[in-house]
């Protein structure tokens, strides 16, 4: 993958942020690359636990749990990319459980795990738990929604503590509510 | 002089102490700007590296107005004048900049630099080894007035300090002048008093040996003239002229020590006339050299021209030279050089002489020296080094008295192992001199053929033998009178001409020459006087009479005679 590719990638994405109102009305599809874009840059900003990863440079696993509404959008974001000495790479599941080596989980639910179950199958696991208003159900720790046209954020960082999660105080400065 | 120099070193030190002052303000005002600048930069460095620190999320999920949040912060600061963030690709995503400040478009890389007061930072923004984007800060340029502010103070102690010591500096410099000036004038004083002393010391100690010299003289007289007269009358011709003729040598050493102690004293007849030195150290040069002996070479280095006279006695002129020149001479056992040197020097300002032109005689000798305490003490009479016998301690005392005569000086400059130099000064004199005279001395041997009858007046009567026989010997007919009563009484034998002493008790040779004439109107009359004034004798006498000084010798007497009786026949 090309450097200017990978740029052109961002450009897109962060235009599609930056001019959120307008995108609103352009309909889903562009919503749906701005939380693309959030989910894939969470990482940089979250702790694991030394045990979540078997070696050094052991992929950091990003998991679409249930119907992947980001239509590849999340693969090519992270194609390439490391965080730390881990490269990062995107799976796609059905069912969540707690041997599915997840470090990001982003829970869109299906028929066979409700969002809500998900959560609860990786309960107290060091996964970061990502859910959107728009799937219905519980919140995870990092809670995305619409708030005047524009993707926004909340943290819950006692859920986060109890699934040996550190967040950055960067990160959390930047949502609109922290739950602590 | 010891009293100066702390003076001077302090003042040294205190142009030392302004300029290290004046470099140590400069230094610390580089140096604090250079600090200065380095807390600016630092503190840029530092805020630039807080907001790429901070600004992480807010790139990451390009939040604009996080973004914005931070540059406010940032711009509270008054020194901030730019602050801005830019993306992964360099183009600006948010910048908050005051009037006149120069943030690029776009930015990509790391840089840090300080141009024209103004620092600008540029960072990278890293998140677990992603860059995220870069940020920006740019500082306002520092004003006058805050640069003006911050040096202020040490300028103000500077200049107080720098004022402080000049004020120092100026009142020692004035002490070291007053000082010199003190010194100075204490230095003249103190020659001026030690000129004064000398020359009080030296004039008393003339008056003493004025008074020793009369008494010698009567007694010279008679050795000199019995010695003449064993000489004259001996049988055994063999011992009596060789006892004769050491008797005359120990008259004439007796006859030169009392002419040297009175012209030290000053009291002595002097025939002061205008003479050119030059030319009579060249008419001595025969006897210069014969004194000197064959080891020690004269040089004469004579100034003659223009020719300056001065007011002095030859004879006494002669015996100063000569007194010089047998210092010299026992001052070079081994042989040497001696130099008679003459210039004619311009005086001013001298401690001992008043301002003029003088004629400077030097006599220098390559000899064995003298150290200070010596050489200070040379010209003092009776001073003598030499051995018992030897040396009267009279020689450089009646040159000093000669050069003091003709209105001078005598120096004496020598070192141990370094020769001596004797300066004699002469004071110009206003009227020329004449032509050399060269005096003929008379010969012992040249026998007087005479008859004439002598009326001979002395109180002592070995002197009157003495003189007696000796004229009679030259064939004079002799009349002895032993006062001036006696004398007068003799008037009637009708003497020739009367040979008269002048110091006698009752009737004294003046008043007795003076009775004579009155009873032989045209008798020539010789007065013998071995006092000192002899200018008085002439003057009460009126020119008539002839004053011949003691000690005389009795050829010398007879040939006066014999003049007197021809010119007066």
């Amino acid at each position: 993958m090309s450097v200017s590719l990978r740029h052109w990638r961002w450009a897109v994405a962060l235009a599609l942020a930056f001019t959120g109102p307008s995108a609103g009305a352009q309909g889903p599809p562009l919503e749906l690359a701005v939380k693309a874009a959030y989910v894939a840059k969470f990482a940089p900003f979250v702790i694991w636990p030394p045990a979540s990863f078997a070696a050094p440079t052991a992929p950091l696993v990003l998991c679409v749990q249930g119907d992947d509404p980001f239509d590849g959008i999340l693969d090519r974001l992270t194609a390439g990319e490391t965080v730390g000495a881990h490269p990062v790479i995107v799976r796609r599941l059905q069912r969540l459980d707690a041997d599915s080596g997840c470090e990001i989980a982003y829970l869109a639910g299906s028929p066979v795990q409700s969002p809500d179950a998900a959560l609860k199958a990786v309960e107290g696991l060091p996964v970061l738990t990502v859910t959107d208003a728009d799937s219905g159900g519980g919140r995870g720790i990092v809670h995305l929604l619409l708030i005047g046209g524009r993707v926004r954020f909340t943290i819950d960082v006692a859920k986060a503590a109890q699934s040996h999660l550190g967040v950055s105080s960067k990160l959390l400065a930047l949502a609109i509510k922290v739950k602590r | 002089m010891s009293q100066r120099d702390p003076a001077r070193r302090r003042i040294a030190i205190l142009w030392i102490g302004t300029v290290v002052l004046v470099l140590a303000s400069v230094g610390l005002a580089f140096r604090e700007e250079a600090l200065h600048q380095a807390a600016a930069l630092q503190q840029a460095e530092a805020q630039t590296d807080v907001l790429a620190g901070s600004v992480g999320a807010a790139l990451s999920f390009n939040d604009s107005s996080a973004m914005r949040q931070y540059l406010g912060a940032l711009m509270r600061n008054p020194q901030v004048a730019a602050a801005g963030i830019y993306g992964e690709n360099g183009q600006q995503l948010a910048l908050l900049a005051r009037p006149g400040a120069d943030a690029p478009a776009t930015l990509t890389g790391e840089k840090t630099l300080h141009a024209g007061g103004r620092v600008v930072v540029a960072r990278p923004v890293i998140e677990q080894g992603q860059t995220l984007g870069y940020v920006y800060i740019e500082t306002t340029p520092e004003g006058a007035s805050a640069f003006v502010a911050r040096h202020t103070g040490l300028v103000i102690l500077t200049l107080l300090a720098l004022l402080l010591l000049s004020f120092v500096t100026g009142s020692a410099a004035r002490l070291t002048v007053a000082n010199a000036r003190l010194s100075e004038e204490i230095g003249a004083r103190a020659a001026a008093e030690e000129a004064l002393r000398q020359s009080q010391k030296l004039e008393a100690l003339g008056q003493l040996t004025g008074g020793i010299a009369h008494d010698f003289n009567t007694l010279l007289q008679a050795i000199h003239g019995a010695f003449e007269l064993i000489l004259g009358r001996s049988a055994d011709e063999k011992t009596v002229r060789r006892w004769a003729r050491n008797g005359l040598e120990a008259a004439e050493r007796g006859a030169s020590l009392t002419r040297q102690l009175l012209a030290f004293s000053r009291q002595q007849k002097l025939e002061m006339k205008p003479l050119l030195v030059g030319e009579t150290i060249e008419g001595m040069q025969d006897l210069l050299t014969r004194t000197l002996g064959p080891r020690v070479e004269l040089i004469l280095d004579l100034d003659n021209q223009p020719r300056v006279p001065v007011m002095s006695d030859v004879t006494q002129l002669e015996l100063a030279l000569m007194n010089l020149a047998v210092n010299a001479r026992d001052a070079m056992p081994e042989g040497g050089r001696l130099t008679v040197r003459t210039r004619r020097v311009e005086l001013s300002g001298d401690a001992v002489l008043q301002a003029g032109r003088y004629l400077q005689l030097q006599v220098i000798d390559t000899g064995e020296g003298m150290p200070l305490h010596v050489a200070r003490r040379a010209f003092d009479p009776f001073f003598t080094t030499k051995a018992v016998g030897k040396g009267t301690g009279l020689g450089l005392a009646q040159v000093y008295g000669v050069a003091r005569q003709a209105g001078g000086d005598a120096r004496i400059a020598s070192t141990p192992h370094g020769g001596t130099t004797v300066t004699m000064l002469f004071r110009a004199a206003e009227t020329a001199a004449p032509d050399a005279e060269h005096e003929t001395r008379a010969s012992l041997e040249t026998p007087g053929a005479r008859s004439a009858c002598v009326l001979l007046v002395d109180d002592d009567e070995a002197v009157r033998q003495v003189v007696r026989g000796g004229l009679e010997m030259r064939g004079f007919r002799v009349l002895e009178a032993g006062s001036g009563e006696a004398a007068l009484a003799l008037a009637a034998e009708h003497p020739e001409i009367a040979v008269i002493d002048y110091a006698m008790p009752g009737m004294d040779g003046a008043q007795t020459a003076e009775q004579l004439k009155r009873l032989l109107p045209q008798l020539p009359i010789i007065l013998a006087s071995g006092h000192s004034d002899t200018a008085s004798i002439e003057r009460a006498l009126g020119g008539q009479a002839t004053v011949l000084r003691k000690p005389f010798d009795i050829a010398k007497l007879s040939e006066i005679m014999t003049r007197m009786l021809r010119s007066g026949a």
